[in-house]
């Protein structure tokens, strides 16, 4: 039921770190879900493609990447991992 | 062209689930609109072509905090619907569960999300620093609310023990003999949490609420009576569509309900069941609430604080009331007939945070056809509206963090379903 409180905080860091990179095209993104987090990849993906549009992350794609460790320690959580850009 | 990864590893978390837009225009507050976001869960949607027996289980996931308000309501629809009647202990089996309810929500939100906010911390955990003895209490409230839940209903989160007519099991009156001790010393912490209460500062406010809650001849609602206000409503429940209609507000997913014919908000939860029935509080909840001088109508919705306080030793109460009394039914549900015909029923319960309705239509052969669930935060939606106009209106020369902060406090009087987050609400304010 958080999915979209979480994206969009997920929007807010990877925008933020886009801006930081002044002028770099955002290529892709990379997200890691917890395997106790309760969220599914194919319903972010869908709700990202949403969320993104008109921001200056439109068009980048998301690659979610679905723990199956229940142990990890961030296993309820949702991780911003990583950004790729054009250079 | 090549690419470059950056290593960023941010946890994400919920913050933000709302977002209230201000428009000041020349010193007045023009408007205010408060943005619920979390999106529509359809639960209303894919309870059509369920079996009528599966709505208490599939509702109860609507909440993780009251779900026995969601088992409550269904099941005395569905009863409502067929005719059904349940009395003697299987009834205050039902009030004993919820009272479960009670202990464990209301101390939630009174030490780990409300006194944060009085007490000057961001959230209990930084509170516990100063007053661990404080969140020591709420937790322990808390556990032995949910331990009775556990008791009666197999487990305290999203109980498995309710169905349509009673329970699918009894519990013993040893098993409830053997709980006593843990109830007894939630009477003393519950008391001492109503002085814990009344010793924080209120602002001097009071608002003109239109109070609706349950109100039963006999006792503090849960289950029961007919829906009655402050302000003349008083009206049996079959007949919530007559006098409550929902509407959607462009600007937030969750429905707001309001008055049908005026448009007109109006307040649920304790402070509209205290105002209804302060008559029925009986005991040490009614000796508290006079020695700590609270109002038998309570109209500044800071204090809330302090009636779920005394709800909680109410409920306390109520739950030794009920283990005293209690002598095992022969059978712990009253079997529900064939559905040989369309049947609709509703049925108001009072979760902690306010009335909960939900009605439905059965079709022959006990299919769900048509459901319909209105949840308290989305009743209060438009008064937590109505409040900030006038929190803003008091407040035009705070800055923008002084009056987001402000404005968290006051939504917070209500124990919505979205305060959980520390910093649930973006302001977006437009001064011209």
């Amino acid at each position: 039921m958080h999915e979209e409180a979480l994206l969009r905080d997920v929007l807010r860091k990877a925008e933020e770190v886009a801006r930081s990179e002044r002028g770099h095209r955002v290529t892709r993104i990379r997200l890691w879900v917890g395997a106790r987090s309760h969220l599914q990849g194919p319903e972010l993906a869908a709700r990202w493609a949403d969320a993104v549009t008109g921001t200056a992350l439109s068009g980048a794609p998301i690659e979610v990447e679905l723990s199956a460790d229940r142990d990890d320690p961030n296993a309820e959580s949702v991780m911003l991992r990583s950004l790729d850009v054009e250079e | 062209m090549t690419e470059r990864t950056i290593a960023v590893d941010y946890l994400a978390r919920v913050e933000g689930e709302g977002a209230l837009k201000v428009r000041i225009q020349d010193n007045r507050v023009e408007d205010v609109q408060l943005k619920i976001f979390e999106p529509p869960r359809f639960f209303e949607a894919f309870l059509r072509g369920r079996s009528y027996l599966e709505a208490p289980d599939i509702t109860a996931r609507i909440c993780g905090i009251c779900p026995v308000a969601y088992q409550m309501s269904s099941t005395h629809a569905m009863e409502r619907a067929l005719r059904m009647k349940v009395e003697g202990p299987v009834r205050d089996l039902r009030r004993l569960l919820y009272c479960g309810e009670w202990i464990e929500s209301h101390p939630l939100h009174i030490y780990l999300l409300h006194a944060p906010d009085f007490l000057g911390y961001e959230d209990a955990i930084q509170m516990a620093k100063d007053y661990p003895d404080a969140v020591k209490t709420g937790l322990a409230l808390k556990k032995i609310g949910n331990a009775l839940m556990t008791l009666l209903g197999g487990r305290e989160i999203h109980p498995i023990n309710v169905r349509v007519g009673g329970f699918y099991r009894a519990p013993t009156v040893h098993e409830l003999q053997e709980f006593r001790p843990q109830l007894e010393t939630a009477l003393q912490l519950a008391a001492d949490t109503v002085r814990f209460a009344a010793g924080l500062d209120f602002p001097d406010i009071e608002e003109d609420y239109e109070f609706v809650s349950l109100r039963h001849p006999k006792e503090y609602p849960f289950n029961e009576g007919e829906l009655v206000s402050n302000k003349g409503l008083k009206v049996p429940q079959e007949r919530w569509d007559d006098v409550f209609e929902e509407v959607h507000m462009p600007y937030a997913n969750a429905l707001q309900s309001v008055r049908k014919g005026t448009g007109t908000s109006y307040h649920v939860g304790p402070l509209a069941r205290y105002a209804n029935n302060r008559d029925h509080l009986t005991g040490r909840a009614d000796d508290l609430a006079r020695s700590v001088g609270l109002e038998n109508v309570v109209r500044n919705p800071y204090k809330s604080i302090i009636v779920r306080a005394v709800e909680t030793v109410y409920a306390v109460e109520e739950a030794l009331r009920i283990i005293d009394r209690y002598h095992r039914p022969e059978s712990s549900w009253v079997e529900p007939p064939p559905v040989t015909e369309t049947v609709t029923g509703g049925a108001v319960t009072e979760a902690p945070r306010g009335i909960l309705y939900h009605r439905y239509t059965v079709a022959p052969g006990g299919l769900i056809a048509d459901a319909k669930i209105v949840a308290p935060t989305s009743q209060n939606q438009k008064r937590i509206e109505d409040d900030l106009r006038h929190l803003v209106e008091r407040s035009l020369s705070l800055d923008e963090a002084e009056l987001t902060d402000a404005c968290e406090r006051a939504i917070r009087n209500y124990d919505p379903c979205i305060s959980c987050a520390t910093h649930f609400l973006k302001l977006d304010l437009e001064r011209n």
